[in-house]
């Protein structure tokens, strides 16, 4: 019960945390969906099923922190690729400063958990 | 099964699973996981069966992708299952509108129904294309007899 609440808990933060991380990844350069998978996997634990990418991509399409364009690609169909938008850049950073002090709160009290061994 | 199959079979469970969503997301979400498994074959750089199902094993369940569209938890269903298409999550939002269009026509003529349709389009349990098809309706039904009867007693 209690590694299933632990999984929980894991799949939550995953979903706050994961819009931002693609806002990140497309922060210096556009990219496509497939190319943004590869990038998050890299990361490792953040996307569990790869497919789950795409409503999270259309999700920011309608919120307009990404525009999109579509383009000819070497091999294959076209692919869209995806730009922050200025409003996407200024949420990216919010959530920089945010995800800052979060973490701190969350890492000293769980600092001190790890001490009394609990 | 062979490899085409399992992808096949895939992309069956994707379109049963996402009725609940709008048919251009729909179509849209179709192509976008279509792609991704032919890119993910070819980066593989093999079609056989294991390689198939490791892809198709990575991308998740495709009932895990749609329950993201809704921004639903992975785990919990989109819609209940008892209500059809066009009755997604109904909320106040959702009651007020159906109570405005049918005892709203008689208690506040023209007014209810008109109200009621503000609160349609305020709907997000419902997609566009039901809002359409209830205004039509509700226009077609309720109002323009109305006016028709306004305009009559003018006369």
């Amino acid at each position: 019960m209690v590694s299933g609440e632990t999984r929980n808990a894991l799949t939550e933060l995953r979903r706050g945390v994961l819009e931002y991380c693609v806002l990140s990844v497309l922060r210096h350069r556009e990219s496509y969906a497939f190319e943004i998978v590869r990038n998050l996997s890299g990361a490792g634990e953040l996307l569990t099923s790869e497919g789950t990418i795409y409503p999270l991509l259309a999700r920011l399409r309608r919120d307009e922190l990404v525009t999109t364009t579509w383009r000819e690609s070497e091999a294959g169909p076209p692919r869209r690729y995806y730009r922050l938008t200025d409003a996407g850049r200024r949420a990216l950073a919010a959530f920089v400063d945010d995800w800052g002090r979060f973490r701190t709160a969350v890492d000293a009290l769980l600092a001190g958990t790890a001490r009394e061994g609990t | 099964m062979n490899a085409d199959a399992l992808v096949s079979d895939y992309l069956g469970r994707l379109e049963a699973a996402s009725w609940p969503l709008p048919p251009e997301r729909r179509t849209e979400l179709a192509g976008e996981v279509r792609e991704h498994i032919e890119a993910a074959l070819s980066e593989a750089g093999s079609r056989d069966e294991v390689t198939v199902r490791n892809v198709l094993e990575r991308l998740g369940r495709p009932e895990e992708i749609v329950a993201g569209e809704a921004g639903a938890a992975p785990n919990a269903p989109v819609v209940s299952v008892n209500v059809g298409p066009s009755m997604g999550r109904v909320g106040a939002v959702e009651i007020a509108a159906i109570l405005l269009l049918t005892l709203g026509a008689f208690l506040l003529p023209l007014i209810g129904p008109v109200i009621g349709l503000v609160f349609v389009w305020l709907s997000s349990a419902w997609s566009t294309r039901v809002k359409v098809i209830v205004t039509a309706i509700v226009l077609a039904v309720v109002i323009i007899p109305i006016l028709g009867l306004l305009a009559a007693r003018t006369m």
